[in-house]
């Protein structure tokens, strides 16, 4: 199950990949990320980890606190 | 049908009131009529009809409609269906009561034309929606209930207060206010501002949402912040501010979601995610903006309230609702999962669901506008919205194993049939306007020229998904619940709150002390009261045996009340004793002693 699952991940980014090669038109992009090809699958990847990173971050050092807080004195 | 025009409230308060009349088993009748019919009336509404009724000295437009108040219109009396349907096999009539209420309350403020209209219905729809809350009669329901419903009132006066202050100036109907300043400017905002769930002003949807009933908490989730959504887009197209609060609203919801165990609390940061894309789009404020806007809206009413049926099963089902308590009922409920995906598809933006179609309307035009920030941040925020919506959530609670803290196996009772039929119909719409979003497009306020499925989109959305998920997969240990809560802006009331609690409490046992003491007084006194001169009666019996005697003779114990006659003196003695001291004050005066 897993196996297939890392296959089936893998061949996504390759087959969009080579289809991005295809279509993207760098001359039609508003920002310079857009001219970037699979750039999506780079700001995916990194933001994702970003995101949990950052947030566990803000949870550990300031948000998160036992489940009876409101409750105490 | 064409001539037939009737405000699609009056049905929805209708059913309401035939659930009422009717016994409980003939709910259905109500639930569903009023719902059907106010959809039906909904759709037969001209645009261009306006009711107008006298009320003081105003022309009140209580029924006014354009094109953005009839697509309003539309996904509030479909959702109010599907809601009603999920509600069905609820025997309680006083939440469907509720309900019913809430959803006439919004579709009164879409299609109010006047500002004491749109009053009127904002706070119908506060008053009727903390009962979903309460119904649930759990503390912490009842608790989270009454702080509801208090930044509700706090919200609703001062919009109240924009609104008196615009009608003084002589704006009775409800106009937009962009690039006014002044306080009725901002009045108005931050009262629609709370509704809508802006970030630091949101607190209250997260701590309320997830306390709600299951069927009620659907409810919920569609209607007050995308009323507030339909005011924003109606009063404050193009308000620069609402571009960055829109934005911090898409990514605090992410982060928060992230720590966050209890389910539809997840959910519900989520609302907070979605509707800033929503806040965003107003801000722009270009058609473009604005159609990605109320599209968006339109879909996320779908795809949210399915998600919040999705997870309302499961604790319909199993009776938890964290994240760190389930896990491993992917197989007992099958279709809940199957279903759940479907909106979990949608909120993500996968091509051929709904969130798709409307989400990429307002990052395009963020593009378009060239804002580059703000397409970024958005694009981060999709990310966000995948990983927990489309896979944490899911993954903990279906498949995960979270259920290794002593508790007792998962029990899981079953679903009623109504539950499915509702879920299985937001589903479908989510699919069905996923695949052919030219439906909805047809329905937006401005003329739209824009091709959701070109190769590009389809092909980066997919990339950005399956990043996503390869992050997951990264990260999958480390994004298990965790047993805790979140601080966020509710500490500002709540954690004050207590301490007042606090010095109330103290104030409270001074109080008590003072008036203990004061009964121990009393107590101690009323014997003086009774008969002052027998005081000390008692410890007299109990010292003499001879005194005790003659009291007994003379009829004299300490119950004896006071009787002056039996004291009084002979006429004589008083006359002489009178005359003696009035003798006696002569002499003093007289010699001046």
């Amino acid at each position: 199950m897993k196996r297939w699952l890392l296959i089936l991940m893998f061949a996504i980014f390759a087959v969009t990949f080579v289809i991005d090669l295809m279509v993207r038109d760098p001359a039609q992009a508003h920002f310079w990320w857009e001219k970037i090809y699979g750039f999506d699958i780079i700001f995916g990847f990194i933001g994702c980890i970003a995101i949990v990173i950052v947030s566990k971050w803000f949870g550990k050092v300031f948000a998160q606190r036992d489940e009876d807080y409101y409750d105490k004195r | 049908m064409t001539e037939f025009t009737m405000h699609p409230s009056l049905f929805l308060a209708a059913g309401a009131l035939a659930v009422i009349l009717l016994p409980a088993r003939l709910r259905y009748i109500g639930l569903l009529g009023g719902p059907l019919l106010a959809l039906l009336a909904v759709f037969s509404l001209q645009v261009g009809t306006t009711w107008t009724h006298p009320f003081l000295t105003y022309e009140l437009q209580v029924l006014k409609v354009d094109a953005l108040s009839r697509v309003f219109g539309i996904i509030f009396s479909i959702m109010a269906l599907l809601g009603a349907t999920y509600a069905l096999h609820v025997l309680n009539r006083g939440e469907h009561v509720a309900a019913l209420l809430y959803a006439a309350g919004s579709l009164g403020v879409v299609f109010a034309g006047d500002w004491l209209t749109l009053f009127f219905c904002w706070e119908v729809m506060a008053a009727s929606s903390v009962f979903l809350i309460w119904y649930r009669r759990r503390r912490e329901s009842l608790a989270a209930g009454f702080r509801y419903l208090m930044v509700h009132f706090v919200g609703g006066n001062l919009l109240l207060g924009g609104i008196l202050l615009l009608m003084s100036q002589g704006n009775v109907a409800v106009s937009a206010l962009t690039g006014a300043e002044g306080p009725a400017f901002w009045l108005v905002l931050i009262g629609v501002g709370i509704n809508a769930a802006i970030v630091p002003l949101h607190a209250w949807l997260t701590d309320a949402y997830p306390e709600g009933t299951v069927t009620g908490s659907v409810f919920l989730s569609a209607f007050t912040t995308k009323v507030a959504v339909y005011v924003l887009v109606r009063v404050f197209p193009g308000t620069e501010l609402l571009i960055w609060a829109g934005v911090i609203m898409a990514l605090y919801g992410v982060v928060y979601a992230v720590l966050e165990n209890d389910a539809r609390r997840l959910l519900a940061y989520h609302i907070i995610s979605q509707v800033g894309y929503m806040v965003a789009g107003v801000g722009i404020g270009t058609e473009l903006a604005l159609n990605g806007t109320v599209a968006h809206a339109f879909s996320h009413i779908l795809y949210k309230s399915l998600l919040f049926m999705g997870a309302g099963a499961v604790i319909y089902a199993t009776g938890r609702s964290k994240l760190t308590e389930l896990g491993g009922i992917a197989k007992l409920m099958p279709w809940v999962v199957v279903l759940y995906m479907i909106g979990g598809f949608s909120i993500s933006g996968v091509p051929l669901f709904n969130g798709f179609i409307s989400k990429s309307i307002i990052v395009y035009a963020a593009g378009v506008s060239h804002m580059g920030l703000v397409e970024i941040l958005l694009h981060l925020a999709s990310v966000g919205t995948f990983l927990h919506t489309g896979l944490k959530l899911p993954y903990f609670m279906f498949v995960g194993d979270g259920k290794d803290r002593g508790l007792p196996p998962i029990t899981v009772r079953k679903i009623p049939a109504n539950m499915y039929v509702a879920m299985a119909g937001g589903a479908l719409l989510c699919t069905l306007y996923g695949i052919v979003p030219w439906l909805l497009y047809a329905e937006l306020p401005y003329p739209l020229a824009y091709e959701p499925f070109t190769t590009l989109k389809v092909v980066a959305t997919l990339q950005l998904l399956t990043a996503t998920a390869a992050g997951f997969w990264l990260y999958l240990k480390k994004l298990g619940g965790e047993p805790t809560i979140s601080l966020d802006t509710d500490w500002f009331y709540r954690k004050p709150a207590a301490k007042l609690n606090w010095i109330l409490d103290a104030l409270r046992g001074v109080k008590g002390t003072v008036e203990a003491w004061g009964g121990v007084l009393f107590q101690a006194a009323v014997p003086y009261v009774h008969n002052p001169l027998l005081v000390g009666v008692g410890f007299l019996r109990n010292v003499s045996y001879k005194a005790a005697r003659s009291l007994e003779q003379g009829g004299w114990t300490e119950k004896t009340v006071y009787d002056e006659h039996r004291h009084r003196v002979s006429t004589q003695l008083n006359v002489f004793f009178t005359a003696l001291f009035m003798g006696a004050m002569l002499l003093v005066l007289y010699t001046n002693l």
